[in-house]
């Protein structure tokens, strides 16, 4: 008992004066997480725009393809990751494996399906009355979906975050590609908050741990608060 | 209003972070260029959990100008990368795998650094009873008292093809085992951990198990652990740490330059100063011993120990 | 301005629309009415473009706006629609009704004078800053009319504008209908299911009814010479009989129902079934004593069947051989003591009788 809440008062001792080597941790993961979500979301928007919106056989199919993707393991899309760019794999010559790039793949690869699973339920959510509106008032193929982009706003920022909450949290995906590397530069470490806590945790360092989790737990619940104040508005 | 002060908390926050991660890991004066040679290293957990690599990497990054990553695994995954180019220099301590590697012509210039021992260590109460016993007799004895019905003798094994790992089978061998069949699966007493010797410790730390650790890591970690050491005595304990490059000529576009660097860094006399030096102010023994001058002692040609890769 | 000819429309197995045919003028009032179901949803979507017939062709000036790929986007935005449920896009009034605008690459100062106009014509100036969706269904339809009239479109098509809609609010979009006509002279396809808005809107009325227009014409036809029986029931004819032309001359026939003779004008021959098409407003009812001052050319005696209340009046049903219901007042029933078995006389002219062929489904 004594010893969870040393590891407490330190943790918050750690947070406080603004550790280095943790807000290091925590800025990276901010970094990756966000770089992968970004780039999942311009491929997500754009695909669950074509398969909402698309005529095509199979679209079914491939919808609930997507959906069951929704559970994709993190450490399979990391072991995925992995034989495609180690050395020996199709992509091994740009030399990615236990990079930050390899992260922000895996977990870009990792968000996509449920992202674009959501963006397909959200553009689908909307009234079918919007959409002949739109184009009643004289919308272009393109002024029309940016327009529904409009309305689905919130269902699609909302998605936005369950993809970042999901990025940022897991773990499996960011040792396997990433290596846990903790290098001198910030850009060269791929030490993560997830892959930190897994570390300090089996090595014993218990306060490290409970401050990285603080870190980790404020901000997948404050991109939360953030995006339920802008929906309750 | 309201949303917008929560953005730009939220942005400060994350600014804050971002600046403080920056400044705080590059605060030597040279600030990091972007063309900086990288060093790609796959080292046994030992050599990490020790922290004996974060004293060296600083001293050979601003000696070479050079960026080290450090990816810490068991030999058995370090070997793997090796073997798949993912890495520039492996740093592993199994001799007869090492051999293989580099009879398969995966690695070159293999240099012997460090050496020490490895520990058998338990609770302090030693329930299986086997302080100063020799280390086949002490495997023995705890797989014998960690069958018997009732018993709480366990033994956490690495069980994740690292060099300690192939250390333990070797001394079930040596005793008379066959470990598949005799060790593996023959009760409760016998857990394999699957992971790095600082996790081990601590998991064995836990249930007050017994375990094979090499004595750099155990020292490391002894501040935090209950353990004792209970068998450090037979020739069957010594253990080999060495670094070698992958072969340029399986992956030519390998850092071999920076490789070469690194691996006649270790051998070099200043650090193998330091490695000897590592610990003791700390724990009152050192963690390692220098190679240099003790070839004879462990086995290997002097070449290996002395002679800087051309 | 528009022609439909012979336009059907399928949905998997279901045909919806099957040869429609009509021609709308421009600058005219045309109302689709027909019961739910019907299909007039559909037709204005087709006009619209937001669907594609199964086959016929829709013309707009005379040219065959399905046909032509290329220009649908100029053709749609000839037109401006507007729903039976009112779309608020997530945003403010200003922007809902600047939406068509913006498509149209139109300048800011512009846009903010028409959308200011847009308000002040339906009555919401003011309203600009509000956001759409805290608005009221009269209001947003409203809102809806203004962003539809704010492109300024050659046509303007309404599906069942004004249904759910409080009888204040109905009565203001009807008002901006017939405004929106007389000042900009807008060409306007309006369907309804009530055949009363029809009548008070439209210059023109279409009946659409199984698949097709059953008539078109002025209200006035409508409601007075419907096309045959069903028209006369959905434009709320109340008495629809059958019967035999027994004799004709001269433009007036003798038609037997059910062996009860009635007089009628109409140019059917002896032999042909007929519907003989009477509107209750049309039947006067006198005590059986007093028959004597009925005038017109069908007196009929009977018994009343049943009284039933309608709004204030009273529903009088007589047996005359045949079931024949007439409106009175609460006061002339109570006048003429007209009770259930009472016995009486029934009586309308030759010329109330509007004879229709009989049609069987």
């Amino acid at each position: 008992m004594y010893e969870i809440i040393e590891g407490f008062v330190e943790a918050a001792r750690l947070i406080f004066t603004l550790d280095p080597d943790v807000m290091a941790i925590a800025a990276r993961s901010i970094v990756i997480s966000l770089t992968a979500t970004i780039l999942a979301t311009l491929l997500a928007i754009p695909l669950g725009a074509v398969i909402n919106f698309g005529t095509f056989p199979g679209r079914k199919s491939l919808i609930n393809l997507i959906q069951t993707l929704y559970s994709l393991p993190t450490v399979i899309v990391g072991l995925l990751i992995f034989l495609l760019i180690s050395r020996v794999g199709p992509f091994g010559s740009l030399r990615l494996l236990f990079t930050p790039t390899a992260m922000v793949i895996a977990q870009t690869v990792l968000i996509l399906p449920i992202m674009t699973g959501l963006t397909i339920s959200a553009l689908s959510g909307i009234d079918p009355v919007v959409r002949d509106t739109l184009y009643s008032l004289g919308a272009t193929r393109l002024q029309f979906l940016v327009n529904i982009m409009k309305e689905a706003r919130f269902a699609i920022l909302a998605t936005v975050a369950v993809g970042f909450g999901r990025a940022i949290s897991e773990v499996g995906a960011a040792i396997l590609v990433g290596g846990n590397i903790a290098a001198s530069s910030f850009g060269s470490s791929t030490r993560v908050l997830t892959t930190a806590i897994s570390l300090e945790t089996s090595m014993g360092n218990i306060p490290e741990s409970i401050a990285l989790g603080i870190i980790l737990l404020a901000i997948a619940l404050g991109v939360n608060l953030a995006i339920t104040t802008v929906q309750h508005r | 209003m309201q949303r917008r002060t929560l953005f730009a908390v939220a942005a400060v926050m994350v600014a804050l972070m971002l600046i403080c991660g920056c400044t705080g890991t590059t605060s030597d004066p040279t600030p990091v260029a972007t063309e900086k040679q990288q060093l790609r290293i796959a080292t046994t957990t030992s050599l990490y959990d020790t922290k004996l690599l974060e004293r060296l990497t600083p001293i050979f990054e601003e000696q070479y100008d050079a960026e080290v990553l450090i990816v810490s695994a068991g030999t058995g995954k370090a070997i793997e990368y090796g073997q798949n180019g993912d890495v520039d220099v492996l740093m592993v301590h199994d001799r007869a795998r090492e051999d293989a590697f580099l009879a398969d012509g995966y690695g070159i210039n293999r240099r012997v650094f460090a050496y020490n021992y490895f520990v058998v260590v338990g609770p302090e109460s030693d329930p299986a009873g086997i302080r100063g016993m020799h280390p086949e007799a002490a495997f023995t004895t705890i797989r014998e008292t960690g069958m018997t019905d009732g018993s709480d003798v366990v033994f956490v094994s690495r069980g994740d093809a690292s060099g300690t790992h192939s250390k333990e089978k070797a001394i079930w061998k040596a005793a008379g085992f066959n470990y598949s069949a005799d060790v593996q699966g023959s009760g409760d007493w016998y857990q394999e951990a699957g992971t790095g010797m600082g996790a081990t410790l601590t998991m064995a730390n836990e249930k007050q198990a017994y375990t094979l650790s090499d004595i750099g890591t155990y020292l490391a970690y002894k501040g935090d652990l209950d353990l004792v050491t209970l068998v450090d005595e037979g020739d069957i304990l010594l253990n080999v740490y060495c670094a070698m490059q992958i072969n340029p000529e399986k992956y030519p576009d390998i850092n071999s330059t920076v490789a070469k660097d690194w691996v006649n860094f270790m051998i070099s006399e200043d650090v193998q100063k330091e490695i000897a030096s590592f610990g003791v102010d700390q724990y009152g023994q050192p963690l390692f011993y220098a190679a240099r001058n003790d070839w004879e002692k462990i086995g290997v040609p002097q070449a290996e120990v002395k002679d800087p890769i051309p | 301005m528009i022609e439909l000819e012979n336009v059907s429309k399928r949905f998997d197995d279901k045909t919806v629309l099957d040869s429609v045919t009509a021609r709308i003028g421009r600058e005219e009032i045309f109302a689709v009415i027909g019961p739910s179901g019907a299909g007039k949803s559909t037709l204005l979507r087709l006009v619209d473009l937001l669907d594609s017939p199964s086959g016929g062709t829709i013309r707009i000036d005379g040219t065959d706006i399905h046909a032509e790929r290329k220009r649908s986007l100029s053709i749609r935005r000839m037109m401006g629609m507007v729903f039976q449920k009112p779309a608020a896009f997530n945003t403010t009034v200003t922007e809902n009704i600047a939406v068509g605008l913006r498509f149209r690459g139109a300048g800011e100062s512009v846009i903010q004078k028409k959308v200011e106009d847009a308000l002040d014509m339906v009555g919401l100036a003011g309203y600009g800053e509000r956001r759409a969706r805290t608005l009221s269904g009269g209001e947003m339809q409203r809102v809806a009319l203004a962003r539809a009239m704010v492109i300024e479109p050659e046509i303007l098509l309404m599906d069942e504008p004004t249904v759910n809609l409080d009888p204040v609010s109905v009565e203001k979009i009807e008002e901006l209908v017939l405004r929106i006509n007389r000042d900009l002279g807008t060409t306007i396809v309006i369907s309804t299911h009530d055949m009363y808005q029809g009548q008070r809107l439209a210059h023109r009325i279409g009946v659409l009814m199984n698949g097709g227009f059953a008539q078109v014409g002025s209200p006035r036809e409508v409601f007075t010479l419907p096309a045959n029986r069903d028209v006369a029931r959905f434009v709320g004819t109340e008495n629809v009989v059958e019967g035999v032309v027994v004799a004709d001359e001269n433009g007036s026939s003798v038609v037997d129902v059910d062996g009860v003779r009635v007089r009628a004008k109409s140019s059917f021959s002896q032999g042909e079934e007929v519907c003989l098409c009477i509107r209750s407003e049309d039947i006067r009812i006198a005590p059986a004593a007093g028959a004597r001052g009925l005038r017109g050319g069908n007196i009929l005696p009977g018994t009343v069947a049943s009284i039933s209340p309608r709004g204030p009046f009273s529903r009088v049903t007589v047996d005359c051989g045949f079931a024949l219901s007439s409106v009175l007042s609460w006061k002339v029933v109570d006048d003429l003591e007209i009770r259930e078995g009472s016995p009486v006389s029934a009586s309308f002219t030759v010329e109330s009788v509007h004879v229709v062929r009989a049609t069987r489904n």
